[in-house]
């Protein structure tokens, strides 16, 4: 009787779909700050994931606070690869990206049982996977990644120094780079936690 | 019946995903720009005239920009210009359907579109809160930017300053929307029927068709 009375308050009910709904939107426009910033430099288009780290680490623990069910935060990554993946801002690639990092971030959560801190920044680390699939098409198809943005036209200045920058080891300072951006990011959330939104009343 | 032609939400995303494969396959410049032009037929058939007009105007004020000034542009002026300049061209298809679809796709169709694939519920409810809020989001964001300005506040406190309010606006909206989905049934467990018909017509399929031979074009010719 207790058992089944668990596993029915473990299924996600509208208002969790709601918030899972409504912060998929926030985490999406976390992404569009990104993309503008990367703009700007080279490095930035690399260090992608990280600055998406540091930023988004406020919705995913508001979310993880609000719904400690199976399931939310993964339908709240997908929607928003699927909104990504659909307005063109990114390749299939990060669409698969997507599905690993919001895998394993709920396998965590689901181990961690939901409410520690730790657990789900274990989870965010895994989370923050999502945004990978943006630059790593210049490790997978490097020729033909550079190939086709110097065919488009862009600078060649842009180009040479991405190229420089792109070598494999800076492959392993961008996953380094992922797991700082989630440690800081988890830092600023839990830092605004406590300064407001436990004051307001809402974790 | 108005004589407008609908396309049908399935379609649009099926000529939305093929659109981003064209793009990303990179080809030659006349594949895209002859897609952009069906596509824009595809608005003008859809009542859209005026705004297919203005998107092919744009188009070529972008080529213009692409082929013809940024090669003499000052240096530093083309780095930072032509970088957006080239993503727009390459995704330019994507942005015309998105923009019909905004246009003449009402969510409810949307939603019924998606359901007909068999989605999961949980995703539709989560994907069709998403894509509603994101018009609040701007909203949201004006008044906090006014509000900003009114109480002269700068640097990085700014960044607080929007984080906060948006944050626990989020949370009240996913209250009182809740409270509203609830009381008509959101959770109830039956299928559920809807006055919308969806139908595939011709147009449809004409469209579905071209994408696929605009895919093929695109990874064959470079």
């Amino acid at each position: 009787m207790t058992a089944t009375t668990a596993t029915t308050s473990q299924k996600l009910k509208g208002k969790d779909l709601i918030t899972a709904g409504i912060f998929a939107a926030i985490y999406f426009c976390v992404f569009m700050i990104g993309q503008l910033l990367s703009a700007l430099h080279p490095v930035l288009w690399i260090l992608f994931p990280f600055v998406i780290a540091l930023l988004a680490g406020i919705p995913y623990y508001l979310l993880c606070a609000k719904v400690q069910k199976p399931g939310a935060v993964f339908i709240m990554g997908m929607v928003t690869g699927l909104i990504a993946v659909l307005s063109g801002q990114d390749s299939v690639i990060e669409g698969i990206t997507f599905l690993i990092g919001c895998s394993m971030a709920e396998i965590i959560r689901h181990a961690t049982k939901y409410s520690s801190f730790k657990g789900n920044m274990i989870a965010y680390i895994f989370f923050s996977i999502n945004a990978v699939g943006s630059p790593l098409p210049i490790w997978l198809m490097r020729e033909k990644f550079f190939a086709k943005i110097s065919t488009l036209g862009m600078p060649a200045d842009y180009i040479n120094t991405l190229d420089a920058l792109a070598s494999p080891y800076m492959l392993i300072v961008l996953f380094a780079a992922v797991i700082i951006g989630a440690v800081l990011g988890s830092l600023i959330a839990k830092g605004l936690f406590n300064k407001h939104f436990k004051k307001a009343g809402i974790v | 019946m108005d004589k407008e032609m609908h396309i049908d939400p399935r379609t649009g995303i099926i000529l939305l995903l093929l659109s981003n494969i064209i793009a990303f396959a990179q080809s030659v410049l006349w594949v895209n720009g002859s897609w952009v032009c069906i596509l824009a037929l595809l608005m003008f058939l859809c009542g859209c005239g005026r705004s297919a007009a203005k998107f092919l105007t744009a188009y070529l004020l972008l080529l213009i920009l692409q082929y013809k000034l940024i090669p003499v542009a000052p240096k530093f002026i083309a780095t930072s210009f032509s970088i957006f300049v080239n993503y727009s061209i390459m995704m330019y298809p994507c942005i015309i359907i998105g923009i019909l679809m905004i246009r003449k796709t009402p969510l409810r169709h949307f939603i019924v579109a998606l359901r007909k694939w068999h989605l999961s519920t949980n995703f539709i409810i989560s994907f069709s809160v998403a894509l509603r809020y994101f018009p609040a989001i701007r909203e949201e964001k004006g008044h906090i930017w006014d509000a900003m300005k009114l109480r002269n506040i700068h640097g990085l406190q700014r960044m607080e300053c929007m984080v906060l309010p948006m944050m626990v606006s989020a949370i009240n909206t996913a209250d009182e929307l809740s409270a509203a989905a609830v009381t008509r049934g959101i959770e109830n467990p039956a299928p559920k029927t809807s006055l919308v018909e969806l139908n595939m017509s011709i147009l449809d399929w004409i469209y579905i068709g071209m994408g696929f031979i605009f895919v093929f074009l695109a990874i064959y010719i470079k």
